[in-house]
């Protein structure tokens, strides 16, 4: 699988590699708008609330001046709150805000780990600065220069801002119908694809159900004669023809079981004793 | 030649310890660790390393691109799980709470002696167009309204003036704690923040605040109101003015880190030093939440001025021996025993 300039190739202790696919500015900015709005609409809220409260506490005891008083020291609390808190505390707990969910988007550490609440508070700490002059423009410019698209705040804490990928497992492709006994006959032993003709074959095969019979034919026709000269093989239908190409190179030579289910092959050669 | 399974059957196979492991990571994206239970946790990590034995055997077999991309993204969103618990980070750690307030108080004054030359650059930076402002504006009072219009200052002297006999209206003290903690705290971590410039960010809003803060108590002072304004002063600025100086210092370090990164590279250095000045910046922060209660709630009250004065002078006492002497390591006994 090629990757691209976007992702952030991790090593894990397995020493498996594996990349995540690191977020640009466009995303990005869609959820923190969405965050702007959820929270500077959740202190509306509570600004009202606590208004009416207070005054329809202070209409009966009389102590309207005060209570009104206590309002709107709780009300620049909580716009503190949504300024200094908001993002820190949700990517502190969870490692992303309710926008960032919203958009699959999650914090990571640049080696791909969960981040810490010191990590959380720090990089949102630093937005004051990422926002200068005006919309994040300093945030923007330092995102487009670094490789893994890192605002001020990422680079002091380490952080990165990586697209979840979507875990639904593939289904592999299956011949359908089964070759029938003719065809089995006439597939050649041996199909040899290099990787690119392989994954393009893959890739119309598992598209062939969004088509369309013409356009498929069509599509089909275009690469199958490559292939019918190369191995020999031809049948009435091009698309007919990649499936069982596909299916051989896929498959043949390999069996239905897993290897633990056969019988190994014994290692002892003969006259030896087995180990004690 | 190895033989392998065909995809449909490795496929099938393993697909039941890949939901399962889906449903962990999904239950994880929902709740974090609190979604597992203890048979959750004993699965999970041999599930991973299933999972990544798969990722390697469907490479090393030339299964189809979608399969290994699936495996690939399972192997990866499990790794953020598994291998983000540090040591001392658990639940139950945090559950106790206790051993980590108590380790932050001390980090907090040890994160400041080590950072001490940013500290000391830092209080020069407030202190010097403090001292200039509030003589300036002490000997030439039209000097402070260049600094702070004269609408602000005129009512603001009248209140010294009256004195606080009277104390605060109700409710006023709680609409201005609200007030202290949106606007100093913010400007504190402001400060901290924008000194990531090189330090010119946090060198500019020392330089402010101490020039303007200057000019008002000159000001005041001028106008016969200095005692008041400075039993109003005291209470609160050994936590108020100290925060902002610390605000300040770490920030300045901040940007010492970009311009002068020694060994590391630019971005190790700023990382490494965010890390070590973080805590600064949370403890002024901590500082000035401090200083907002007692500014709106002792500072302004009817309290008599010799009681403020003694506090006042008390707390400066405890804040700076505080940033001085806890959480340092006795060398001595150390050295009795090497």
């Amino acid at each position: 699988m090629e990757s691209l300039d976007t992702d952030v190739a991790i090593e894990a202790p397995e020493h498996i590699v594996f990349s995540y696919r690191v977020a640009g500015p466009g995303r990005r900015a869609i959820a923190y708008l969405i965050d702007l709005v959820l929270c500077y609409g959740s202190v509306c809220v509570f600004s009202v609330i606590v208004l009416f409260a207070l005054g329809g506490a202070g209409a009966f005891s009389g102590a309207v001046e005060g209570l009104s008083g206590l309002g709107i020291g709780l009300i620049l609390l909580a716009l503190f709150a949504a300024q200094w808190i908001y993002f820190a505390a949700w990517e502190g707990v969870t490692g992303r805000t309710p926008g960032k969910s919203a958009l699959r988007l999650r914090v990571v550490t640049t080696t791909g780990r969960p981040i810490n609440f010191t990590d959380a508070v720090l990089r949102n700490t630093l937005r004051a600065a990422d926002a200068l002059p005006n919309a994040y423009v300093v945030g923007l410019a330092c995102m487009a220069l670094t490789r893994r698209f890192q605002r001020l705040g990422d680079l002091v804490a380490g952080t990165m801002v990586i697209i979840e990928a979507k875990t639904t497992a593939a289904m592999p492709l299956r011949l359908w119908p089964p070759a029938t006994p003719d065809e089995l006959m006439n597939v050649p032993e041996h199909v040899a694809f290099d990787a690119d003709e392989r994954a393009a074959i893959e890739l119309f095969l598992r598209r062939r159900g969004a088509l369309g019979p013409p356009r498929e034919w069509e599509l089909a026709s275009t690469i199958a004669p490559a292939f019918e000269e190369r191995f020999g093989f031809r049948t009435p239908n091009p698309v007919r023809t990649l499936a069982l190409l596909y299916d051989a190179a896929v498959n043949a030579g390999r069996s239905e079981a897993p290897p633990s289910s056969r019988v190994p092959d014994s290692y002892r050669s003969p006259g030896e004793e087995p180990p004690a | 030649m190895i033989s392998a399974v065909t995809e449909s059957a490795f496929a099938s196979r393993r697909q039941g310890d890949w939901s399962r492991l889906e449903q962990l990571a999904h239950r994880f994206s929902l709740k974090g660790y609190r979604g597992f239970t203890t048979p959750d946790i004993v699965l999970i990590a041999p599930l991973y390393r299933d999972v990544c034995a798969d990722l390697a055997a469907a490479q090393a077999a030339r299964y189809s691109a979608p399969l290994v991309e699936y495996l690939q993204n399972l192997a990866a969103t499990t790794h953020t799980i598994l291998y983000g618990v540090r040591a001392g980070e658990g639940r139950a750690t945090r559950a106790e709470g206790g051993g980590s307030f108590a380790a932050a108080l001390t980090a907090f004054p040890r994160a400041v002696r080590s950072h001490y030359r940013a500290m000391l650059l830092s209080a020069a930076l407030f202190l010097f167009p403090f001292a200039v402002g509030s003589l300036v504006a002490f000997y030439n009072p039209d000097f402070a309204f260049r600094i702070v219009p004269e609408d602000t200052l005129r009512p603001l002297t009248e209140a010294y003036l009256k004195g606080f006999d009277g104390g605060r209206a109700a409710g006023e003290g709680a609409t201005m704690a609200g007030f202290y903690v949106n606007n100093n705290v913010g400007i504190a971590l402001r400060c901290f923040a924008l000194g990531i410039f090189g330090g010119l960010g946090s060198a500019f809003y020392l330089f402010d605040n101490g020039l303007s803060i200057g000019a008002v108590l000159g000001y005041v002072a001028s106008q016969g109101a200095g005692a008041n304004i400075l039993t109003f002063i005291v209470g609160h600025g050994s936590f108020e003015l100290t925060a902002i100086v610390l605000a300040g210092g770490a920030g300045l370090s901040l940007g010492w880190s970009v311009v002068s990164p020694g060994t590391k590279t630019r971005a190790a250095s700023l990382q490494a030093t965010g890390k070590d000045v973080a805590v600064i910046a949370f403890g002024a922060a901590a500082m000035l939440l401090l200083a907002a209660a007692i500014e709106a709630f002792w500072s302004g009250s009817s309290i008599p001025s010799d009681v403020k004065r003694g506090v006042g002078g008390v707390l400066w006492a405890l804040v700076l021996s505080y940033l001085v002497f806890v959480g340092r390591e006795n060398k001595k006994a150390v050295r009795s025993w090497t």
